[in-house]
């Protein structure tokens, strides 16, 4: 009666497959990032000279405009600034990291004085910006 | 005369298939591995960092180029200026949670400019973004 259809069975090309599946490969290649970022919290600076507290010991962290560290008014290198910071710190639960910073001077060096700072077990660290140091 | 083939023979099919297994695993392995972020199209080289304070979100990202020009949103300004700017900036809605993306070039006084005028809109914490240093 009726014609059974006959369905031939037939290759399917890989190509378009291929094609896509490179497209794909191609777009995520390009799309992904494989930098780890993370986030350093600091504390904002005070405006004003009646919020900054007198009465602390006050290490004082020096970030000339080439890029060089002086710790209380001693060359150190950023390698042995974090130690140099824990030793002058003394164990002083309230003592401040007063991290000045000369005008020149790039964001890197202080994102390594405020590291070493946090990682030479400062509780409270302040930045403040001069015009020349000495 | 010699004989030629007329017909050169037709490559084998399955020489195809390793290819795409390759490019399956690849495609699987950028897929998985990778994360995909929107991109930033202000260009800052981050600064590199060890510190990590992770948080959960932010809400506003505040970027300082290489040149000590401060972004917010759309405007590009002198980071002098940035602090003026910031009121009306945040204030739309109450934004408290500010990451800042700095050059690691960038002069670091226009990142502290930029930090005294967060504390002064009353933001008391900024997380800085850096780099996994190795």
């Amino acid at each position: 009666m009726f014609d059974v259809p006959v369905h031939k069975k037939r290759i399917v090309s890989l190509t378009p497959l291929i094609d896509v599946v490179f497209l794909l490969l191609i777009f995520f290649m390009l799309a992904t990032s494989f930098i780890q970022t993370q986030a350093l919290a600091v504390l904002t600076p005070a405006p004003s000279p009646e919020e900054v507290e007198t009465d602390r010991h006050v290490v004082e962290v020096w970030v000339l405009s080439d890029g060089t560290h002086r710790l209380d008014g001693e060359v150190i290198t950023l390698e042995t600034l974090s130690d140099g910071i824990r030793r002058n710190l003394g164990g002083d639960p309230e003592a401040v990291v007063s991290i000045l910073v000369e005008k020149g001077a790039a964001v890197q060096p202080l994102i390594g004085a405020i590291e070493a700072a946090r990682n030479g077990g400062a509780q409270s660290i302040g930045t403040s910006r001069v015009e020349k140091i000495r | 005369m010699i004989d030629f083939d007329e017909e050169t023979p037709r490559r084998p099919f399955e020489t195809v298939v390793p290819l795409i297994n390759i490019v399956f695993l690849l495609l699987i392995f950028f897929m998985l591995a990778g994360t995909l972020q929107p991109t930033d199209d202000i260009e800052v080289d981050l600064p590199a960092g060890v510190v990590d304070d992770k948080r959960a979100s932010e809400d506003v990202v505040l970027y300082v180029e290489a040149d000590g020009f401060v972004h917010l949103g759309d405007l590009v300004m002198d980071a002098a200026l940035a602090p003026y700017m910031l009121r009306k900036f945040l204030d739309d809605g109450g934004i408290f949670n500010v990451a800042i993306k700095a050059d690691e070039n960038a002069p670091a006084h226009s990142l502290i400019q930029l930090m005294e005028g967060l504390r002064n809109v009353g933001v008391r914490e900024v997380n800085l973004v850096t780099e996994q240093s190795e």
